[in-house]
């Protein structure tokens, strides 16, 4: 074991949480039973990392080896960092479904073939997706390990999700995920957040959906509205209203946990009391942002208890009907235009 | 069709109150407090989002004998609803069976212009204007408490008051300049 592979293993130890190491060594699988054994995890973290830097020098680990271990801990703890998702869009064959060994092997070859100094890494989760750890070096330079970028594809779904990517090698890694599957082209789709699981469940409309019915009953049933027969609501059916509509929009049960959502506006400035800024020839540029540790739950509330006015505006309606949470607003488009993706 | 307040006739014993609040969620509270406060009379409390009432509930609707409008002072909202709800109110409500509750006041971030509008509003009506806490349970137990005194008093339980004396005693008085530089 060189220098840097003890660096880099000092470093992935030092982003582990001590409550967490025990598990994700554990499932690391590099170490023997008895080497296993006489680590001590109630050690303090530095002491802890000493001595296994002294058992993996004995087993004369590799960078891969080494490697392996950040990447385990995070496909178990995925919602660090931004994730941004992509789709890819035009599918060429619909018949031939891409295989995983054939995903892997080719990916690797063609980001390679664009980018020689990098190091790949790609690991099957459970779940049936991949988890693809990409280290990126220079012409001259070693992959940095320090700084990998991850990427999770579900085979069978046009959906990537990406996180820790520098703006320099996204179309280098967006070329490779085109040629590498069955499609022509990948977009940008607008939706980021911290919650891996989340922009997976909202892209993919894995949460629970309320559809328009015209006999809402179930919804009375649970309705927590009415308790004592001496309280009596004069607006009931306005509020069973709200609450379907907020349903309906927004989904029932947990909602997806997404933390922000960005609107740009591009739009004249109107408004007849000020002159000034509202006489102008170029557009008003502003930028909303709505941030909350679970927006689209606060979103929900802010409709069902009647802050904010039924029926629900299409900008807020379309977090969940397109699934993103960045959009441009601009004068012309009928609302909500799609700015010009990267396109390859 | 605006509410009248002599238009049904009383029942025995029994006391009914409307609370007028834009957003639901303090009024909820406050409403199952009353219930829980209140043992010898039996008071029925009425929610409504704002005036007028709607028309389909009319015939089952009892005699309303206080209306208590709530204003947060932390949204503009709610001050407006509430005036636009207060056009809808027969007259003779406001001789003694309206008042105002008000929370949010010790907040330092509202502006206190809102709490001199209400408060301007309140006087010029003649009605009581509480001010209620409602983030914490002792604060909405004792703002039940409070609105129950005035609705057994405008509901004619305590002999040898009315809510025309009572709120002629303890009704909101105009906001003066001294006060606004007091704020400052």
């Amino acid at each position: 074991m060189d220098d840097s592979v003890k660096q880099l293993l000092r470093q992935i130890i030092r982003k582990i949480p001590s409550s967490k190491l025990e598990s994700t060594l554990t499932k690391w699988d590099h170490l023997s039973k008895r080497q296993f054994r006489s680590l001590d995890f109630t050690q303090p973290k530095w002491l802890f990392c000493e001595n296994l830097l002294s058992l993996c020098e004995e087993n004369d680990l590799t960078v891969k080896q080494v490697t392996e271990l950040d990447m385990l801990y995070h496909i178990e703890h995925p919602n660090q960092g931004t994730w941004y998702a992509c789709q890819l869009v035009d599918a060429e064959e619909e018949t031939l479904s891409s295989e995983l060994v054939h995903f892997r092997e080719s990916f690797k070859k063609h980001l390679k073939y664009l980018i020689s100094h990098i190091a790949v890494k790609t690991k099957k989760n459970d779940d049936g997706s991949i988890w693809i750890r990409i280290a990126w070096g220079d012409n001259f330079t070693r992959p940095n390990h320090l700084k990998p970028s991850y990427v999770v594809h579900h085979l069978q779904t046009p959906y990537v999700f990406v996180s820790g990517l520098t703006a320099k090698y996204k179309t280098l890694l967006h070329q490779a995920l085109v040629l590498s599957t069955r499609y022509r082209s990948i977009t940008d789709v607008h939706l980021s957040g911290r919650c891996l699981s989340a922009l997976r469940d909202l892209l993919m409309r894995q949460y629970k959906q309320v559809f328009p019915t015209k006999y809402p009953r179930p919804l009375q049933e649970r309705n927590p509205l009415p308790s004592t027969p001496n309280i009596e609501n004069e607006h009931m059916k306005h509020t069973e209203n709200r609450l379907q509509m907020a349903a309906e929009v927004f989904g029932d049960g947990a909602l997806p946990k997404l933390e922000t959502a960005v609107y740009k506006l591009e739009t004249k400035y109107r408004d007849n009391g000020n002159e000034m800024l509202s006489g102008r020839e170029e557009p008003f540029r502003g930028e909303v942002r709505f941030t909350s540790s679970n927006l689209l739950e606060s979103l929900k509330s802010c409709v069902s208890s009647g802050i904010a006015c039924a029926p629900v505006t299409p900008l807020l309606s379309s977090i969940t009907q397109k699934g993103r949470n960045y959009f441009v607003i601009t004068d012309k488009g009928p609302g909500i235009s799609r700015p010009p993706g990267p396109k390859i | 069709m605006s509410l009248k307040p002599y238009s049904k006739l009383p029942e025995l014993n029994t006391a009914n109150v409307l609370l007028v609040e834009n957003e639901e969620e303090f009024q909820k509270r406050l409403s199952e407090a009353i219930v829980r406060q209140e043992n010898s009379v039996n008071v029925t409390v009425r929610l409504a989002r704002c005036l007028p009432l709607p028309v389909e509930n009319a015939e089952g609707r009892p005699r309303i004998d206080l209306v208590v409008f709530i204003v947060h002072l932390r949204s503009e909202q709610s001050l407006l609803s509430t005036e636009a709800s207060l056009k809808h109110l027969d007259s003779g409500y406001f001789l003694g069976k309206v008042c105002f509750l008000v929370t949010g006041a010790r907040s330092g971030t509202v502006s206190y212009e809102r709490l001199a509008s209400i408060k301007r509003t309140a006087a010029s009506l003649n009605c009581p204007l509480l001010m209620t806490e409602d983030k914490t349970t002792e604060g909405v137990h004792t703002a039940a408490q409070r609105v129950l005194n005035i609705l057994k008093v405008s509901a004619g339980l305590v002999p040898m008051a009315s809510g025309l004396y009572l709120s002629t005693l303890i009704r909101c008085s105009m906001p003066t300049d001294s006060d606004w530089q007091n704020q400052d």
